[in-house]
């Protein structure tokens, strides 16, 4: 099972890297393959089992849109046919029509989804995040920029916290099993169930999550804790 | 009326001076911050000393901010400085206010200003040094500065093309921000110990800068640190103006160079970002006219206040106080390798936990998966307490990082954790704080010294 990591040179912030090197350690089946800026993707030739991108930096979205621009056509066929995308913090901005940021930063991006992404430079957002998929519950943070705005279906319904944006309660882009989240966390480590599901869809049922009843211990410390409304959930 | 709200704040901010000496209350910034209140312009309207040096980036900034106002204080020049207040811009007005008698005068020939990464949109239209450092420019904390590409941009729009710059040519992030401005390069060549390929999670400049080709190091210290070549466009790390070499931990030297000449300089202590801290000093001094004879004269009566690294024996065991700022992967990823490194058995305590969070929210832990907690895994650490609001998180890491299940000692409550230490005969322990920790850390280090000393009676 091949899993394609999409630019780690720039997309590795907030240890979202993390992620798919959980589903290898849990999963020896997993190959994990970077591509690099500069590189023809995996996906172009081949349908690799997951496509993963995570958190990136400003210089690093603009990068990465360059890169992906010549495969947009394919990225939708591959969305359309219901392959297997996880895309993580603001590398979701990626995939929506544009970015403008109150610096007077502009950036046209991909165009797959009709979101907006609007940034506040000086005014980071930072948050907890309770939600749900399906029956599971969802847990993390968010810690961004700013919000984007559009009509698309929601990955999470959020329970606690913000989704898309500060007046939306859906969280995330979801189209077939193209998925796409602004939490962190890193996601897939905060998640066992989550992570176990995801695995399932890839073809690995049957795996054992690495350290899974450490990883199952802290995840019902944080669902409670975050679910406890005494918890703050905005950071100021 | 402009010139009568700043007389208005200067007085209150002074009057404030006095009011706190009498209580007891020195050294907070609140002399600042009120004259902020009062007058927004205040940092822009204060007299200044003819000459200021600047200090930011990510790290090193209080230590280098020390250094330089002990070596000018020895020269007879009359410093004002922020080293013990803040770094933001109330910190820099509490500093300046202390150098004027008077609303229109200042008597300080020199100032020495720390400034905070984030503060340069709100320091730098109103105060223009004539130097700036820049030590550095790594990952801090995600919530307030992003990533270090972010800080440097930040930096970049909002220094003026008229101050001179002195950067670190080891680190591409800081050494290329605000292209305005001219600027001298300090550097360390290669060091016993230095890598080619990174051993550490974030690594932070993996692209040139000019064209985003893949950039191959030559040598790497650590992290992004190191002289890089770009594989497509030929673009290099730049040349050093002042370079470190023959760096030598056993005789705590090193040679610094410029096209001036040369001197052998005593290193501070044994940490390779104190050989930084001491050459960016010599770069100022050397930058400033003065001769490498005369500073590594005034270098040799400095010395470092030994806040982040404390050894106590107690017992049979020797305790040691390690500060790691808490939601900082870089910070903590230093000291571990750092540890790592020491000879001998080592017990250790992980509570780098954010207690302001925990009783707010909840800590964003993310930065767990930036931080290099694999240095931790070796078969001369014993065992690893993980306590606090969250040791469970720190158990996962650290499983996930390859220590063994068995060595990892999890407990939440810290001082109840601490007792099950084996503190066995000739080892080290090392008790990991964090900043916002330090009263707290106090107690727990008494009751790790108390149950020391407990064990070695028995
Ligand atoms: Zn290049």
């Amino acid at each position: 099972m091949k899993v394609e990591i999409l630019f780690p040179e720039v997309a590795n912030l907030y240890g979202d890297l993390m992620n798919p090197e959980y589903l290898r350690r849990s999963c020896p089946d997993i190959e994990l393959i970077g591509t690099s800026l500069r590189d023809r993707p995996l996906f172009a030739d081949e349908e690799p089992s997951l496509i993963y991108m995570g958190s990136v930096t400003e210089e690093g979205i603009t990068l990465a849109v360059e890169a992906l621009t010549p495969y947009r056509e394919r990225l939708a066929e591959l969305i359309d046919s219901g392959r297997l995308f996880l895309i993580t913090g603001n590398a979701l901005d990626i995939f929506g029509e544009d970015i403008s940021a109150d610096s007077g930063w502009t950036q046209q991006c991909l165009g797959l989804f009709p979101t907006h992404a609007k940034y506040k430079m000086m005014d980071r957002y930072n948050a907890l995040y309770v939600g749900s998929f399906g029956d599971m519950d969802i847990v993390g943070f968010k810690s961004l920029f700013g919000h984007s705005f559009g009509s698309v279906e929601p990955l999470f319904r959020t329970l606690r916290g913000d989704g898309l944006n500060e007046n939306e309660k859906g969280e995330g882009i979801r189209k077939n099993r193209f998925m796409a989240t602004y939490v962190t966390g890193p996601l897939l480590i905060l998640n066992p169930p989550f992570t176990k599901w995801l695995l399932a869809e890839m073809g690995a049922a049957d795996c054992t999550l690495a350290f899974e009843d450490a990883a199952m211990e802290l995840y019902r410390q944080r669902v409670s804790q975050f679910k406890d409304p005494s918890t703050g959930i905005v950071y100021h | 009326m402009n010139k009568l709200r700043y007389l208005i704040a200067f007085i209150t901010a002074k009057l404030s001076v006095i009011a706190l000496r009498l209580t007891g209350h020195p050294g907070t910034n609140l002399p600042g911050q009120l004259a902020l209140r009062i007058c927004p312009d205040f940092l822009g309207r204060i007299p200044k000393p003819a000459r200021i040096i600047a200090v930011t980036g990510t790290n090193g900034k209080t230590t280098l901010t020390n250094l330089l106002c002990d070596l000018l204080e020895q020269t007879g020049e009359k410093v004002v400085s922020n080293r013990y207040g803040s770094n933001l811009a109330s910190g820099i007005v509490t500093a300046l206010l202390s150098g004027c008698p008077l609303p229109g005068r200042q008597s300080a020939t020199v100032g020495v200003i720390e400034i905070d990464e984030r503060s340069a949109p709100r320091v730098f239209p109103r105060m223009t040094p004539q130097l700036l450092v820049i030590t550095n420019l790594f990952r801090d904390s995600i919530m307030r500065n992003a990533h270090p590409a972010y800080i440097a941009d930040l930096l970049s729009r909002y220094i003026p093309a008229s101050v001179k710059l002195i950067v670190n040519a080891d680190d591409l992030i800081s050494c290329r921000v605000a292209p305005q401005c001219e600027r001298e390069y300090f550097g360390i060549g290669p060091m016993p110990g230095d890598v080619i390929e990174c051993v550490n999670l974030i690594n932070d400049m993996r692209i040139c800068p000019v064209c985003h080709g893949t950039l191959r190091y030559d040598y790497r210290r650590y992290h992004h640190i190191g002289r890089a070549v770009c594989t497509s466009c030929g673009f290099s790390s730049p040349d050093c103006d002042y370079a470190g070499s023959e760096v030598d931990f056993d005789k705590m030297t090193m040679r610094i160079s410029d096209k001036g000449g040369s001197a052998v300089y005593t290193l501070l202590n044994d940490s390779v970002f104190n050989c930084y801290n001491l050459l960016c000093a010599v770069a100022v001094m050397r930058s400033l006219g003065f001769d490498h004879g005369q500073i590594s004269e005034l270098a040799s009566r400095c010395s470092i206040v030994a806040t982040r690294h404390e050894s106590i024996k107690a017992g049979d065991i020797t305790l040691v106080m390690q500060m790691a700022k808490e939601k900082n992967a870089l910070a903590c990823s230093r000291a571990f390798d750092y540890v790592a490194g020491r000879e001998g058995e080592k017990e250790i305590v992980l509570m780098m936990n954010c207690l302001g969070d925990v009783k707010h929210w909840s800590e964003n832990v993310s930065w767990l998966y930036d931080c290099d907690f694999e240095f931790l895994a070796r078969p001369d650490i014993r065992c690893i307490v993980a306590t606090g609001a969250r040791a469970l998180d720190y158990r996962l890491r650290l499983l996930l990082a390859g220590v063994e299940e068995e060595k990892i000692i999890c407990v939440e409550d810290e001082m109840e954790a601490v007792s099950r230490l084996p503190f066995v005969k000739g080892d080290q322990v090392y008790l990991f704080y964090g900043t916002d920790s330090l009263v707290f850390a106090q107690k727990v280090r008494s009751r790790i010294e108390e149950l020391a000393r407990e064990a070695a009676e028995k």
